[in-house]
């Protein structure tokens, strides 16, 4: 390269750098009553998020910086806990949460209504009732997509197979043992997030759901897992894992993700924001090969075993920021162009939502009478002490029964500790 | 010298690490024996979600009049540190008494694995990590000048990349349909390496060996340039060998350092924590470290996870008593 290219070429990138910024489109050039400075924001890690945060951070008029943290589940609660529980200003201004996570925050008196705020700007960004989470009348949140974990199967080789796809537990055991004896590509049928801790304590809370359990004893925090329901939800657990891969302890969302997009796995429940991956070339080797439905019943004929989730933002009591600049910051990434755009990646609330067949299986869940996951303060408990019991079940180390009555013993502990049981 | 002077020498070192090291441990000590509640009310709210409009009985915290939480502490003694080690005896405080010793054989049970993994990582991987690196060390040692920083750059690779990171990467070449599996097929052998203990247990300490035996290179490295050269002259006058030189003059030389890479790696591998994150999640292979973090994540109890931090210090203490007590003796004899 002569020195005359090279200057060349150098002054071609420093002009396209300085460019870049005014590429990106007028996102929040409307904002009102601004204060500049940095707006943290942390978020769970998944792709419809990776599409928000993108929105979020190109909010960039008036001075005004955006960092989106991305932290994978279930850190990111951690996070977000310690942050809105400091007593002093929150590291983030506001915080893209589950609601699991909310029921937690809001239990524990830590997010800030927002009912002004919204009423304020509810017409210029066309904020939908629908997608207003509110606690005795004040907006606590604000809800952008439904999340739920419903099935996903192999159409192709169901067909090719004559196999009903199961409504039930028992009828996806008996379609992966026919799949399992007559699909030489497929060693391991079955493919669900079993590993140990949260991912496997939602797969319980799931099925034990279907099995009709219950928690906790009626109007008290007291424990009620250990129950028949109980070890009937770890016993089908266990009868899955016949047809599963056996590092299934360690199979988290990613992993299942990569075990159907390889084509080694035809089935199995798993989180909807997953579907649209799916059909990405770069990464799947069976484009437009699954399907997806309502999750399968514990028991024929009862409700889908499976729990319905939203996602949304919150701002914290403890608000460093400026509050009426972080919530234009949060409108202007949850505009109805931000649902336009990733419309496949997620099952928005906006109505202007085109349902594709990567939402069948949370609307059908839905249809099929899933519950919301449960949202009493405690419950987060009760799951953690779950998650750490069930690799033993399915190792065979414990029994069920043994294994519940120790999580329901160190729950009750745990709940007591924290003031929830007296 | 006179106090001052020596006071003013010595302060800011001493200032820097009451700050960094003693205060830290003494806030978490602090918080370790003492519990702060939310004050709980029962109530009934009206709930609007995506999902519909309900009412619902639930506990919230009871706010005070700044719009913060009410919060009550007292101070539990050692409870947390019995609950941790699930030594706790007082089960009569449970609602449920006989559920209460199932609680605490499984949390001793928990502790007790916890402890016995990670001193299993921590003793297995420390010879591996010494010798492989030393190993390679006198391997780049001989390579020709000219390509040194090349290799000592690829060498170093393992310990740049973040860990967590780094185990991912090592997850990928294992899990299902990953290269190793696949290449172990290529031999008939089939092996699901998350699937058991031993093999859970193997890839974790493999990733550690992976990860640290670079850092014991570039120290034993870098001692290896300080051999005294006249030393290993003579000795090859007097006809030792090259395995001889190597005993009686290299490896006295790089003693110190041998100490001062097992100090270290004691120290971090006793806190061991991405790989089991990231490979296992904890299936077989429960650190200790792990168990603080399980903690302070599901049960959002911090005081609790400050007994199980402290209790991973008093540890690492423990395992690096004798080598203090050697390093201590050495600069005695040596100053």
């Amino acid at each position: 390269m002569t020195h005359r290219t090279l200057r060349r070429s150098l002054l071609a990138t420093a002009v396209l750098l300085a460019s870049l910024p005014g590429l990106s489109h007028a996102r929040c050039n409307t904002l009102v009553n601004t204060k500049p400075g940095q707006i943290n924001i942390v978020s769970n890690a998944f792709p419809a998020l990776d599409h928000i945060g993108k929105e979020m951070e190109s909010c960039t008029m008036g001075g005004l910086k955006v960092q989106f943290k991305q932290v994978p589940s279930p850190q990111n609660e951690v996070e977000i806990l310690q942050a809105f529980g400091s007593s002093g200003k929150s590291a983030f201004d506001a915080a893209v949460v589950s609601m699991g996570t909310f029921t937690k925050l809001q239990s524990a008196g830590q997010i800030q209504p927002i009912t002004d705020l919204v009423n304020k700007y509810k017409a210029k960004y066309n904020i939908e009732d629908n997608m207003l989470v509110k606690v005795n009348g004040e907006v606590m949140a604000v809800a952008f997509m439904q999340n739920a974990q419903n099935l996903f199967y192999r159409k192709d080789l169901f067909d090719k197979h004559g196999i009903k796809v199961p409504t039930t537990y028992a009828e996806m055991m008996t379609a992966a043992k026919t799949l399992k004896e007559k699909e030489p590509s497929i060693e391991f049928p079955i493919a669900q997030t079993f590993s140990k801790g949260w991912d496997s304590a939602t797969e319980f809370s799931n099925i034990f759901a279907g099995f009709g359990g219950r928690f906790f004893k009626p109007g008290s925090a007291a424990p009620d897992f250990n129950s028949d329901a109980g070890v009937k939800a770890l016993e089908t657990m266990k009868a899955m894992t016949a047809y599963m891969t056996p590092n299934y302890l360690a199979s988290n969302s990613d992993d299942v993700m990569n075990q159907y997009q390889q084509g080694k796995a035809a089935m199995g429940v798993l989180w909807a924001s997953r579907a649209a991956r799916m059909d990405d070339p770069k990464a799947s080797k069976i484009v437009g090969k699954m399907e997806f439905t309502a999750a399968p019943a514990a028991v024929a004929g009862g409700k889908s075993a499976t729990h319905l989730w939203w996602e949304g933002v919150v701002i914290p009591k403890n608000l460093g920021g400026d509050r009426e600049t972080v919530f234009q910051v949060l409108m202007e990434a949850l505009d109805e162009e931000t649902t336009r755009k990733g419309n496949d990646l997620a099952v928005w609330v906006r109505s202007s939502f085109k349902p594709t067949r990567f939402a069948s299986g949370v609307a059908a869940s839905a249809k099929a009478g899933a519950p919301q996951w449960p949202s009493e303060p405690y419950f987060g408990l009760a799951h953690g002490e779950i998650g750490k019991v069930i690799p033993d079940v399915m190792t065979g180390a414990m029994s069920p029964k043994a294994a519940l009555d120790a999580a329901a013993a160190a729950y009750a502990k745990a709940a007591t500790e924290k003031g929830f049981l007296k | 010298m006179r106090l001052s002077t020596v006071l003013r020498f010595v302060g800011p070192s001493a200032g820097l690490m009451l700050l960094l090291l003693a205060l830290p441990l003494a806030v978490t000590f602090y918080l370790s024996v003492r519990n702060c509640a939310v004050q709980i009310e029962t109530v009934t709210v009206t709930e609007s979600s995506p999902f519909g409009t309900k009412e619902v009985v639930t506990q919230r915290a009871v706010l005070g009049p700044d719009g913060r939480p009410v919060t009550t502490c007292r101070f539990v003694g050692l409870e947390y540190f019995r609950k941790v080690l699930g030594v706790d005896t007082q089960g009569s405080t449970s609602p449920d008494a006989s559920g209460s010793s199932a609680a605490t054989n499984h949390a001793s049970t928990e502790f007790q694995g916890a402890l016995r993994f990670t001193l299993l990582y921590t003793f297995v991987t420390t010879p591996f990590v010494l010798l492989l690196g030393f190993a390679l060390a006198l391997g780049v040692n001989h390579v020709a000048q000219r390509w040194r920083p090349l290799y000592i750059s690829a060498s170093l690779l393992p310990f740049i990349i973040t860990p967590v990171v780094g185990a991912l990467a090592i997850k990928w070449l294992f899990r299902d349909n990953g290269l190793v599996p696949y290449f172990l097929s290529q031999f008939g052998v089939s092996l699901f390496w998350m699937a058991q203990a031993w093999s859970a247990r193997l890839l974790i300490i493999l990733y550690g060996i992976w990860h640290v035996v670079p850092f014991a290179f570039i120290v034993l490295y870098a001692g290896l340039q300080s051999v005294p050269q006249d030393s290993l002259e003579a000795a090859r006058i007097d006809g030792a060998n090259a395995w001889q030189r190597l005993i009686y003059v290299t490896l006295p030389h790089l003693a110190p350092l041998f100490i001062f890479i097992t100090l270290i790696h004691l120290m971090d591998a006793y806190r061991v924590f991405e790989p089991v994150v990231v490979l296992t999640r904890g299936a077989f292979t429960t650190s200790v470290q792990y168990l603080t973090y399980y903690i302070l994540l599901q049960e959002i109890n911090p005081y609790k996870a400050s007994a199980a931090a402290v209790l991973t210090t008093a540890g690492i203490s423990v395992l690096l008593i004798p080598l203090l007590v050697r390093t201590w003796r050495e600069h005695r004899r040596t100053g």
